[in-house]
Protein backbone atom coordinates (compact mmCIF):
# COMPACT_ATOMS: atom_id res chain seq x y z
CA UNK A 1 0.00 0.00 0.00
CA UNK A 2 2.86 2.39 0.69
CA UNK A 3 3.83 2.16 -2.97
CA UNK A 4 0.32 3.05 -4.03
CA UNK A 5 0.52 5.97 -1.64
CA UNK A 6 3.84 7.05 -3.16
CA UNK A 7 2.31 7.07 -6.62
CA UNK A 8 -0.73 9.01 -5.45
CA UNK A 9 1.44 11.57 -3.67
CA UNK A 10 3.56 11.79 -6.81
CA UNK A 11 0.53 12.52 -8.96
CA UNK A 12 -0.57 15.23 -6.52
CA UNK A 13 2.90 16.78 -6.49
CA UNK A 14 3.04 16.52 -10.27
CA UNK A 15 0.05 18.81 -10.52
CA UNK A 16 2.13 21.59 -9.00
CA UNK A 17 5.05 20.86 -11.31
CA UNK A 18 2.76 20.90 -14.31
CA UNK A 19 1.34 24.24 -13.23
CA UNK A 20 4.88 25.62 -13.03
CA UNK A 21 5.84 24.15 -16.36
CA UNK A 22 2.75 25.43 -18.19
CA UNK A 23 4.02 28.98 -18.71
CA UNK A 24 7.49 27.78 -19.61
CA UNK A 25 6.04 25.42 -22.19
CA UNK A 26 3.85 28.16 -23.66
CA UNK A 27 6.65 30.75 -23.88
CA UNK A 28 8.93 28.26 -25.57
CA UNK A 29 6.26 26.81 -27.82
CA UNK A 30 5.02 30.17 -29.11
CA UNK A 31 7.89 32.66 -28.89
CA UNK A 32 10.80 30.17 -28.72
CA UNK A 33 11.84 32.05 -25.59
CA UNK A 34 13.49 29.92 -22.94
CA UNK A 35 12.58 31.95 -19.91
CA UNK A 36 15.32 31.44 -17.33
CA UNK A 37 13.55 33.87 -14.99
CA UNK A 38 10.47 31.65 -14.93
CA UNK A 39 11.03 30.21 -11.46
CA UNK A 40 11.92 33.61 -10.01
CA UNK A 41 8.76 35.12 -11.42
CA UNK A 42 6.76 32.46 -9.61
CA UNK A 43 8.52 33.40 -6.37
CA UNK A 44 7.81 37.09 -7.01
CA UNK A 45 4.13 36.19 -7.35
CA UNK A 46 4.28 34.39 -4.01
CA UNK A 47 5.88 37.42 -2.33
CA UNK A 48 3.37 39.80 -3.86
CA UNK A 49 0.59 37.51 -2.66
CA UNK A 50 2.14 37.60 0.80
CA UNK A 51 2.26 41.39 0.66
CA UNK A 52 -1.31 41.74 -0.60
CA UNK A 53 -2.61 39.56 2.21
CA UNK A 54 -0.51 41.34 4.84
CA UNK A 55 -1.64 44.80 3.75
CA UNK A 56 -5.30 44.25 2.92
CA UNK A 57 -6.04 41.33 5.28
CA UNK A 58 -8.18 39.70 2.59
CA UNK A 59 -8.53 35.91 2.64
CA UNK A 60 -5.70 34.12 0.81
CA UNK A 61 -7.94 33.21 -2.12
CA UNK A 62 -8.24 36.88 -3.01
CA UNK A 63 -4.53 37.01 -3.63
CA UNK A 64 -5.20 35.01 -6.81
CA UNK A 65 -7.82 37.46 -8.01
CA UNK A 66 -5.36 40.34 -7.63
CA UNK A 67 -1.98 38.84 -8.46
CA UNK A 68 -2.86 36.71 -11.52
CA UNK A 69 -4.27 39.59 -13.62
CA UNK A 70 -1.43 41.88 -12.54
CA UNK A 71 1.05 39.28 -13.71
CA UNK A 72 -0.76 38.88 -17.00
CA UNK A 73 -0.38 42.61 -17.63
CA UNK A 74 3.29 42.48 -16.60
CA UNK A 75 3.75 39.56 -19.02
CA UNK A 76 2.23 41.47 -21.93
CA UNK A 77 4.28 44.59 -21.27
CA UNK A 78 7.52 42.69 -20.71
CA UNK A 79 7.01 40.73 -23.95
CA UNK A 80 6.26 43.83 -26.00
CA UNK A 81 9.32 45.65 -24.65
CA UNK A 82 12.28 43.75 -23.21
CA UNK A 83 11.63 40.25 -24.56
CA UNK A 84 10.64 41.40 -28.06
CA UNK A 85 13.74 43.59 -28.23
CA UNK A 86 15.79 40.54 -27.26
CA UNK A 87 13.98 38.33 -29.80
CA UNK A 88 14.69 40.86 -32.56
CA UNK A 89 18.37 40.35 -31.83
CA UNK A 90 18.21 36.56 -31.90
CA UNK A 91 17.05 33.66 -29.78
CA UNK A 92 20.33 33.46 -27.86
CA UNK A 93 19.84 37.02 -26.68
CA UNK A 94 16.62 36.00 -24.96
CA UNK A 95 18.60 33.49 -22.90
CA UNK A 96 20.98 36.21 -21.75
CA UNK A 97 18.19 38.68 -21.05
CA UNK A 98 16.04 36.25 -19.05
CA UNK A 99 19.13 35.07 -17.17
CA UNK A 100 19.86 38.69 -16.31
CA UNK A 101 16.26 39.17 -15.28
CA UNK A 102 16.58 36.15 -13.01
CA UNK A 103 19.66 37.61 -11.28
CA UNK A 104 17.99 40.99 -10.86
CA UNK A 105 14.84 39.45 -9.40
CA UNK A 106 16.68 37.21 -6.93
CA UNK A 107 18.82 40.04 -5.63
CA UNK A 108 15.88 42.41 -5.53
CA UNK A 109 13.89 39.91 -3.46
CA UNK A 110 16.77 39.43 -1.04
CA UNK A 111 17.06 43.20 -0.69
CA UNK A 112 13.38 43.74 0.04
CA UNK A 113 12.32 40.57 1.82
CA UNK A 114 15.65 39.24 3.25
CA UNK A 115 16.84 35.70 2.65
CA UNK A 116 14.45 34.28 5.25
CA UNK A 117 11.80 31.77 4.31
CA UNK A 118 8.17 32.77 4.17
CA UNK A 119 4.91 31.07 3.43
CA UNK A 120 1.40 32.23 2.66
CA UNK A 121 -0.83 31.50 5.63
CA UNK A 122 -3.99 29.66 4.64
CA UNK A 123 -4.87 28.49 8.15
CA UNK A 124 -5.76 24.88 8.71
CA UNK A 125 -6.25 24.08 5.01
CA UNK A 126 -2.51 23.52 4.70
CA UNK A 127 -2.71 20.43 6.89
CA UNK A 128 -6.32 19.28 6.44
CA UNK A 129 -6.59 15.92 4.76
CA UNK A 130 -8.70 12.86 4.36
CA UNK A 131 -7.69 9.23 4.46
CA UNK A 132 -8.39 6.29 2.22
CA UNK A 133 -7.71 3.11 4.12
CA UNK A 134 -4.98 3.19 6.69
CA UNK A 135 -2.00 4.24 4.62
CA UNK A 136 -3.21 6.73 2.04
CA UNK A 137 -3.70 10.29 3.19
CA UNK A 138 -4.59 13.01 0.75
CA UNK A 139 -4.20 16.67 1.67
CA UNK A 140 -7.02 18.89 0.45
CA UNK A 141 -4.56 21.56 -0.66
CA UNK A 142 -2.60 19.08 -2.80
CA UNK A 143 -5.81 17.84 -4.37
CA UNK A 144 -7.00 21.38 -5.08
CA UNK A 145 -3.68 22.23 -6.73
CA UNK A 146 -3.85 19.11 -8.91
CA UNK A 147 -7.40 19.89 -9.98
CA UNK A 148 -6.44 23.48 -10.77
CA UNK A 149 -3.45 22.27 -12.79
CA UNK A 150 -5.54 19.83 -14.81
CA UNK A 151 -8.25 22.42 -15.45
CA UNK A 152 -5.72 25.12 -16.42
CA UNK A 153 -3.61 22.97 -18.74
CA UNK A 154 -6.47 21.17 -20.43
CA UNK A 155 -8.42 24.43 -20.60
CA UNK A 156 -5.51 26.16 -22.30
CA UNK A 157 -5.05 23.26 -24.68
CA UNK A 158 -8.71 23.52 -25.62
CA UNK A 159 -8.45 27.32 -25.95
CA UNK A 160 -5.49 26.94 -28.31
CA UNK A 161 -7.12 24.33 -30.50
CA UNK A 162 -10.70 25.57 -30.60
CA UNK A 163 -10.86 29.37 -30.29
CA UNK A 164 -10.09 32.06 -32.86
CA UNK A 165 -7.52 33.65 -30.53
CA UNK A 166 -5.93 30.26 -29.92
CA UNK A 167 -5.69 29.78 -33.67
CA UNK A 168 -3.75 33.04 -33.94
CA UNK A 169 -1.35 31.87 -31.24
CA UNK A 170 -0.80 28.62 -33.15
CA UNK A 171 -0.26 30.59 -36.37
CA UNK A 172 2.44 32.89 -34.95
CA UNK A 173 4.05 29.94 -33.16
CA UNK A 174 4.33 28.17 -36.51
CA UNK A 175 5.56 31.03 -38.71
CA UNK A 176 5.49 34.69 -37.60
CA UNK A 177 6.29 35.99 -41.11
CA UNK A 178 3.54 33.98 -42.75
CA UNK A 179 1.24 35.23 -40.00
CA UNK A 180 2.16 38.81 -40.90
CA UNK A 181 1.18 38.39 -44.53
CA UNK A 182 -2.13 37.04 -43.26
CA UNK A 183 -2.61 40.33 -41.42
CA UNK A 184 -1.68 39.05 -37.97
CA UNK A 185 0.28 41.38 -35.70
CA UNK A 186 2.55 38.71 -34.30
CA UNK A 187 4.05 41.01 -31.68
CA UNK A 188 0.62 41.57 -30.17
CA UNK A 189 -0.16 37.86 -30.26
CA UNK A 190 3.21 37.14 -28.63
CA UNK A 191 2.18 39.60 -25.93
CA UNK A 192 -1.08 37.75 -25.35
CA UNK A 193 0.71 34.41 -25.13
CA UNK A 194 3.14 35.95 -22.61
CA UNK A 195 0.21 37.34 -20.62
CA UNK A 196 -1.30 33.86 -20.38
CA UNK A 197 2.08 32.35 -19.48
CA UNK A 198 2.69 34.93 -16.75
CA UNK A 199 -0.82 34.41 -15.41
CA UNK A 200 -0.11 30.71 -14.98
CA UNK A 201 3.27 31.50 -13.41
CA UNK A 202 1.51 33.65 -10.82
CA UNK A 203 -1.02 30.89 -10.20
CA UNK A 204 1.77 28.36 -9.70
CA UNK A 205 3.80 30.71 -7.51
CA UNK A 206 0.86 31.45 -5.21
CA UNK A 207 -0.04 27.77 -5.00
CA UNK A 208 3.56 26.97 -4.14
CA UNK A 209 3.61 29.74 -1.52
CA UNK A 210 0.70 28.05 0.21
CA UNK A 211 2.04 24.56 -0.23
CA UNK A 212 5.56 25.16 1.04
CA UNK A 213 8.07 27.63 2.43
CA UNK A 214 9.76 29.84 -0.11
CA UNK A 215 12.78 32.13 -0.18
CA UNK A 216 14.33 34.41 -2.83
CA UNK A 217 16.55 31.75 -4.42
CA UNK A 218 14.19 28.78 -4.57
CA UNK A 219 12.84 29.90 -7.96
CA UNK A 220 15.98 29.01 -9.85
CA UNK A 221 17.29 26.36 -7.46
CA UNK A 222 14.22 24.15 -7.66
CA UNK A 223 11.16 25.46 -9.46
CA UNK A 224 12.83 26.30 -12.76
CA UNK A 225 14.59 22.95 -12.86
CA UNK A 226 11.44 20.93 -12.17
CA UNK A 227 9.48 22.99 -14.68
CA UNK A 228 12.12 22.39 -17.34
CA UNK A 229 12.14 18.68 -16.63
CA UNK A 230 8.36 18.50 -16.83
CA UNK A 231 8.35 20.30 -20.19
CA UNK A 232 11.09 18.11 -21.66
CA UNK A 233 9.64 14.86 -20.34
CA UNK A 234 6.26 15.73 -21.80
CA UNK A 235 7.57 16.98 -25.12
CA UNK A 236 8.23 20.59 -26.12
CA UNK A 237 5.29 22.70 -27.13
CA UNK A 238 2.49 20.40 -26.00
CA UNK A 239 0.43 21.32 -22.95
CA UNK A 240 -1.03 17.81 -22.65
CA UNK A 241 2.55 16.60 -22.60
CA UNK A 242 3.54 19.15 -19.99
CA UNK A 243 0.76 17.96 -17.69
CA UNK A 244 1.80 14.35 -18.18
CA UNK A 245 5.47 15.30 -17.77
CA UNK A 246 4.83 17.10 -14.49
CA UNK A 247 2.88 14.18 -13.10
CA UNK A 248 5.46 11.59 -14.20
CA UNK A 249 8.24 13.67 -12.64
CA UNK A 250 6.27 13.89 -9.39
CA UNK A 251 5.65 10.14 -9.38
CA UNK A 252 9.32 9.39 -10.09
CA UNK A 253 10.38 11.60 -7.20
CA UNK A 254 7.92 10.06 -4.78
CA UNK A 255 8.90 6.53 -5.75
CA UNK A 256 12.50 7.52 -5.12
CA UNK A 257 11.51 8.95 -1.76
CA UNK A 258 9.76 5.68 -0.95
CA UNK A 259 13.06 3.85 -1.46
CA UNK A 260 14.88 6.34 0.71
CA UNK A 261 14.44 10.03 1.46
CA UNK A 262 17.80 10.87 -0.10
CA UNK A 263 16.70 9.40 -3.45
CA UNK A 264 13.75 11.73 -4.02
CA UNK A 265 15.53 14.27 -6.23
CA UNK A 266 17.89 11.71 -7.70
CA UNK A 267 15.03 9.54 -8.93
CA UNK A 268 13.43 12.54 -10.62
CA UNK A 269 16.65 13.48 -12.40
CA UNK A 270 17.35 9.88 -13.44
CA UNK A 271 13.90 9.58 -14.92
CA UNK A 272 14.47 12.88 -16.75
CA UNK A 273 17.77 11.64 -18.13
CA UNK A 274 16.22 8.33 -19.15
CA UNK A 275 13.56 10.18 -21.14
CA UNK A 276 16.22 12.36 -22.77
CA UNK A 277 18.16 9.29 -23.86
CA UNK A 278 15.34 6.96 -24.82
CA UNK A 279 12.72 9.38 -26.09
CA UNK A 280 14.24 12.83 -26.61
CA UNK A 281 11.15 14.20 -28.32
CA UNK A 282 9.17 13.63 -25.10
CA UNK A 283 6.63 11.02 -24.18
CA UNK A 284 3.62 12.56 -25.88
CA UNK A 285 5.21 14.08 -28.99
CA UNK A 286 5.12 12.45 -32.34
CA UNK A 287 8.32 12.17 -34.31
CA UNK A 288 9.63 15.55 -35.37
CA UNK A 289 8.33 16.58 -38.76
CA UNK A 290 10.24 19.02 -40.91
CA UNK B 1 4.78 51.78 -71.72
CA UNK B 2 1.03 51.02 -71.93
CA UNK B 3 -1.29 53.25 -69.96
CA UNK B 4 -2.26 51.75 -66.59
CA UNK B 5 -5.82 50.50 -66.43
CA UNK B 6 -6.73 52.87 -63.60
CA UNK B 7 -5.27 55.45 -61.21
CA UNK B 8 -1.98 54.51 -59.54
CA UNK B 9 -2.49 51.97 -56.81
CA UNK B 10 1.16 51.38 -56.05
CA UNK B 11 4.11 53.65 -56.66
CA UNK B 12 7.78 53.02 -55.93
CA UNK B 13 10.11 56.02 -56.12
CA UNK B 14 13.85 55.44 -56.21
CA UNK B 15 13.77 52.44 -53.90
CA UNK B 16 17.19 51.05 -52.95
CA UNK B 17 18.14 47.91 -51.06
CA UNK B 18 21.36 45.91 -50.77
CA UNK B 19 22.46 42.86 -48.83
CA UNK B 20 26.14 43.49 -48.29
CA UNK B 21 27.58 43.93 -51.76
CA UNK B 22 24.60 42.39 -53.51
CA UNK B 23 22.31 45.10 -54.84
CA UNK B 24 18.72 43.84 -55.08
CA UNK B 25 17.09 47.21 -55.74
CA UNK B 26 18.94 50.07 -57.38
CA UNK B 27 16.76 53.21 -57.48
CA UNK B 28 13.75 51.18 -58.54
CA UNK B 29 10.70 53.10 -59.68
CA UNK B 30 7.44 51.48 -60.63
CA UNK B 31 3.77 52.29 -60.82
CA UNK B 32 0.94 49.76 -60.83
CA UNK B 33 -2.58 50.92 -61.56
CA UNK B 34 -5.73 49.58 -59.90
CA UNK B 35 -6.76 46.39 -61.65
CA UNK B 36 -3.48 46.03 -63.57
CA UNK B 37 -2.13 42.61 -64.41
CA UNK B 38 1.65 42.85 -64.49
CA UNK B 39 4.28 40.16 -64.94
CA UNK B 40 7.87 40.31 -63.76
CA UNK B 41 10.66 38.18 -65.16
CA UNK B 42 14.37 38.19 -64.57
CA UNK B 43 17.33 35.93 -63.95
CA UNK B 44 17.88 34.30 -60.59
CA UNK B 45 19.20 36.76 -58.05
CA UNK B 46 17.83 39.72 -59.98
CA UNK B 47 15.95 40.89 -56.89
CA UNK B 48 12.45 39.77 -57.82
CA UNK B 49 11.45 38.28 -54.50
CA UNK B 50 13.22 41.12 -52.69
CA UNK B 51 11.05 43.54 -54.66
CA UNK B 52 7.99 41.81 -53.21
CA UNK B 53 9.58 41.96 -49.78
CA UNK B 54 9.99 45.70 -50.17
CA UNK B 55 6.42 46.21 -51.39
CA UNK B 56 4.87 43.92 -48.77
CA UNK B 57 6.94 45.27 -45.90
CA UNK B 58 9.21 42.33 -45.02
CA UNK B 59 12.20 44.40 -46.13
CA UNK B 60 12.90 48.05 -45.42
CA UNK B 61 14.40 50.07 -48.28
CA UNK B 62 17.60 51.97 -47.53
CA UNK B 63 16.35 54.84 -49.67
CA UNK B 64 13.27 55.80 -51.64
CA UNK B 65 9.56 55.83 -51.02
CA UNK B 66 6.67 53.41 -51.46
CA UNK B 67 3.13 54.75 -51.81
CA UNK B 68 0.07 52.50 -51.74
CA UNK B 69 -3.47 53.72 -52.35
CA UNK B 70 -2.28 57.30 -51.98
CA UNK B 71 -0.61 56.74 -48.61
CA UNK B 72 3.12 56.44 -47.94
CA UNK B 73 3.71 52.96 -46.51
CA UNK B 74 7.51 52.91 -46.47
CA UNK B 75 7.64 52.84 -42.68
CA UNK B 76 4.72 50.46 -42.10
CA UNK B 77 5.32 46.79 -41.25
CA UNK B 78 4.02 43.80 -43.20
CA UNK B 79 0.96 43.40 -40.98
CA UNK B 80 -0.19 46.98 -41.53
CA UNK B 81 0.39 46.79 -45.29
CA UNK B 82 -1.53 43.51 -45.46
CA UNK B 83 -4.47 45.12 -43.70
CA UNK B 84 -4.29 48.07 -46.14
CA UNK B 85 -4.78 45.69 -49.05
CA UNK B 86 -1.43 44.26 -50.11
CA UNK B 87 -1.63 40.47 -50.34
CA UNK B 88 1.38 38.31 -51.14
CA UNK B 89 2.42 34.72 -51.56
CA UNK B 90 5.77 33.21 -50.70
CA UNK B 91 7.79 31.54 -53.42
CA UNK B 92 8.07 28.41 -51.31
CA UNK B 93 4.61 27.95 -49.77
CA UNK B 94 4.58 28.50 -46.04
CA UNK B 95 1.21 27.27 -44.79
CA UNK B 96 0.57 26.90 -41.06
CA UNK B 97 1.30 23.18 -41.21
CA UNK B 98 -0.54 21.97 -38.14
CA UNK B 99 -3.74 23.77 -39.06
CA UNK B 100 -6.40 22.70 -41.49
CA UNK B 101 -6.72 24.43 -44.86
CA UNK B 102 -9.83 26.21 -43.61
CA UNK B 103 -8.05 27.44 -40.48
CA UNK B 104 -5.19 28.79 -42.57
CA UNK B 105 -7.62 30.84 -44.61
CA UNK B 106 -9.70 31.84 -41.58
CA UNK B 107 -6.66 33.47 -39.97
CA UNK B 108 -6.20 35.60 -43.08
CA UNK B 109 -9.91 36.44 -43.37
CA UNK B 110 -10.25 37.40 -39.72
CA UNK B 111 -7.00 39.31 -39.35
CA UNK B 112 -6.25 40.56 -42.86
CA UNK B 113 -9.78 41.39 -43.97
CA UNK B 114 -11.12 42.06 -40.46
CA UNK B 115 -14.19 39.82 -40.69
CA UNK B 116 -15.52 37.95 -37.67
CA UNK B 117 -17.62 34.89 -36.90
CA UNK B 118 -20.20 33.85 -39.48
CA UNK B 119 -19.22 36.30 -42.24
CA UNK B 120 -15.59 35.22 -41.87
CA UNK B 121 -16.51 31.56 -42.42
CA UNK B 122 -18.58 32.46 -45.47
CA UNK B 123 -15.72 34.51 -46.91
CA UNK B 124 -13.23 31.71 -46.20
CA UNK B 125 -15.48 29.19 -47.93
CA UNK B 126 -15.82 31.50 -50.94
CA UNK B 127 -12.05 31.86 -51.22
CA UNK B 128 -11.54 28.10 -50.94
CA UNK B 129 -14.16 27.59 -53.63
CA UNK B 130 -12.46 30.06 -55.99
CA UNK B 131 -9.08 28.41 -55.50
CA UNK B 132 -10.40 24.88 -55.81
CA UNK B 133 -9.61 23.89 -52.23
CA UNK B 134 -13.11 23.48 -50.85
CA UNK B 135 -12.81 19.69 -50.87
CA UNK B 136 -9.61 19.88 -48.82
CA UNK B 137 -10.94 22.37 -46.27
CA UNK B 138 -10.52 20.07 -43.28
CA UNK B 139 -7.21 18.51 -44.22
CA UNK B 140 -4.12 19.60 -42.25
CA UNK B 141 -2.13 21.90 -44.54
CA UNK B 142 1.05 19.88 -44.03
CA UNK B 143 -0.54 16.96 -45.88
CA UNK B 144 -1.24 18.91 -49.07
CA UNK B 145 0.65 18.24 -52.30
CA UNK B 146 2.57 20.97 -54.12
CA UNK B 147 -0.30 22.20 -56.31
CA UNK B 148 -2.64 22.46 -53.34
CA UNK B 149 0.03 24.21 -51.29
CA UNK B 150 0.46 26.75 -54.05
CA UNK B 151 -3.30 27.16 -54.22
CA UNK B 152 -3.44 27.61 -50.46
CA UNK B 153 -0.73 30.26 -50.68
CA UNK B 154 -2.90 32.12 -53.20
CA UNK B 155 -6.06 31.47 -51.16
CA UNK B 156 -4.51 32.86 -48.01
CA UNK B 157 -3.35 36.01 -49.79
CA UNK B 158 -6.74 36.39 -51.43
CA UNK B 159 -8.48 35.92 -48.09
CA UNK B 160 -6.93 39.11 -46.75
CA UNK B 161 -9.09 41.02 -49.24
CA UNK B 162 -6.27 42.60 -51.24
CA UNK B 163 -6.44 45.41 -53.80
CA UNK B 164 -2.97 44.36 -54.89
CA UNK B 165 -1.92 40.73 -55.05
CA UNK B 166 1.77 39.80 -55.30
CA UNK B 167 2.26 36.29 -56.68
CA UNK B 168 5.76 34.85 -56.35
CA UNK B 169 6.30 31.94 -58.75
CA UNK B 170 3.01 30.24 -58.02
CA UNK B 171 3.38 28.14 -61.18
CA UNK B 172 6.93 26.95 -60.45
CA UNK B 173 7.35 23.19 -60.18
CA UNK B 174 3.85 22.38 -61.42
CA UNK B 175 2.84 20.25 -64.38
CA UNK B 176 1.27 21.94 -67.41
CA UNK B 177 -2.33 21.07 -66.57
CA UNK B 178 -1.71 22.34 -63.04
CA UNK B 179 -0.21 25.56 -64.41
CA UNK B 180 -3.28 26.00 -66.59
CA UNK B 181 -5.51 25.66 -63.52
CA UNK B 182 -3.55 28.33 -61.67
CA UNK B 183 -3.67 30.66 -64.66
CA UNK B 184 -7.45 30.34 -64.66
CA UNK B 185 -7.53 31.22 -60.97
CA UNK B 186 -5.26 34.25 -61.48
CA UNK B 187 -7.36 35.49 -64.41
CA UNK B 188 -10.47 35.17 -62.27
CA UNK B 189 -8.88 37.21 -59.50
CA UNK B 190 -7.78 39.88 -61.96
CA UNK B 191 -11.23 39.97 -63.56
CA UNK B 192 -12.66 41.01 -60.20
CA UNK B 193 -10.59 44.18 -60.21
CA UNK B 194 -7.69 43.07 -58.03
CA UNK B 195 -4.35 44.35 -59.33
CA UNK B 196 -1.93 41.45 -59.75
CA UNK B 197 1.85 41.54 -59.95
CA UNK B 198 3.15 38.13 -60.87
CA UNK B 199 6.77 36.96 -60.74
CA UNK B 200 7.17 33.81 -62.82
CA UNK B 201 9.76 31.67 -64.54
CA UNK B 202 7.12 29.66 -66.38
CA UNK B 203 7.07 32.14 -69.25
CA UNK B 204 4.27 30.76 -71.36
CA UNK B 205 1.90 30.99 -68.43
CA UNK B 206 2.94 34.55 -67.74
CA UNK B 207 2.96 35.91 -71.26
CA UNK B 208 -0.43 34.37 -71.96
CA UNK B 209 -1.92 36.12 -68.93
CA UNK B 210 -0.42 39.54 -68.28
CA UNK B 211 -0.91 42.80 -70.18
CA UNK B 212 2.39 44.28 -69.16
CA UNK B 213 5.75 42.69 -68.53
CA UNK B 214 8.73 44.01 -66.61
CA UNK B 215 12.20 42.53 -66.72
CA UNK B 216 14.31 42.94 -63.60
CA UNK B 217 18.07 42.40 -63.62
CA UNK B 218 20.72 43.54 -61.19
CA UNK B 219 18.17 45.49 -59.19
CA UNK B 220 16.89 47.63 -62.08
CA UNK B 221 14.14 47.29 -64.66
CA UNK B 222 15.61 46.76 -68.09
CA UNK B 223 12.30 46.32 -69.87
CA UNK B 224 8.71 47.47 -69.36
CA UNK B 225 5.89 47.07 -71.86
CA UNK B 226 3.82 44.55 -73.74
CA UNK B 227 5.16 41.01 -73.11
CA UNK B 228 6.23 40.27 -76.66
CA UNK B 229 8.02 43.62 -76.99
CA UNK B 230 9.87 43.25 -73.72
CA UNK B 231 11.03 39.73 -74.47
CA UNK B 232 12.23 40.90 -77.88
CA UNK B 233 14.50 43.59 -76.41
CA UNK B 234 18.15 42.68 -77.00
CA UNK B 235 19.19 43.58 -73.43
CA UNK B 236 16.42 41.39 -72.03
CA UNK B 237 17.41 38.49 -74.23
CA UNK B 238 21.01 38.96 -73.22
CA UNK B 239 20.64 39.01 -69.44
CA UNK B 240 17.66 36.77 -69.12
CA UNK B 241 17.41 33.55 -71.01
CA UNK B 242 19.35 34.22 -74.15
CA UNK B 243 17.96 32.50 -77.20
CA UNK B 244 15.47 30.38 -75.27
CA UNK B 245 13.11 33.33 -75.01
CA UNK B 246 12.70 33.85 -78.71
CA UNK B 247 12.33 30.14 -79.27
CA UNK B 248 9.56 29.96 -76.70
CA UNK B 249 7.76 32.98 -78.07
CA UNK B 250 7.58 31.56 -81.53
CA UNK B 251 6.55 28.09 -80.48
CA UNK B 252 4.72 29.08 -77.31
CA UNK B 253 6.39 25.87 -76.21
CA UNK B 254 4.76 24.40 -73.17
CA UNK B 255 7.78 23.08 -71.33
CA UNK B 256 10.17 25.87 -72.01
CA UNK B 257 10.99 27.14 -68.57
CA UNK B 258 11.62 23.74 -67.10
CA UNK B 259 14.67 23.70 -64.95
CA UNK B 260 14.21 27.33 -63.97
CA UNK B 261 11.41 26.44 -61.66
CA UNK B 262 13.21 25.03 -58.72
CA UNK B 263 15.89 27.66 -58.44
CA UNK B 264 15.88 30.93 -56.55
CA UNK B 265 15.37 29.12 -53.26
Amino acid sequence: MSWVNAIIQGILLGGLYALFACGLSLMFGVMKVVNLAHGDLAVVAAYIGLGVIAITHVPAVWAFVIVVPVFAVIGYVLQRTLLQAALDRGVLTTLLVTFGLSVVIENGLQQFFSANSHSINIGSLVSDSFSIGSQITIAYLDLVILVVAVVVLLGLQYFLSASASGRLIRAVADDPEAAQISGVSYRHVFGIAAAIAFGTVALAGLAFGMYSQFDPTIGTDQLLLFAFEAVVIGGLGSLWGTLAGGILLGVAQQIGAQIGAQYELLAGQLFFLAVLVLRPQGITSRKETA
Amino acid sequence: MPEPAGPDLLRLDGVCKSFGKVVVADRLSLTVGAGDLVGIVGPNGAGKSSLFGLIAGDLRPSAGQIVFAGRPVTRLDATARCRMGIGRTFQVPRPFGGMTVLENVLVAVQQGAGLRRRPSYAAAAAVLDRTGLLGDANIPAERLGLLSRKRLEVARALATGPDLLLLDEVAGGLTDPEVAELVTIVRGISAQGVAVVWIEHVLHALTATVHRLLCLAGGTFIGDGAPAEVLALPEVREVFLGTEVTASLHQAGPRLADGQDREDR
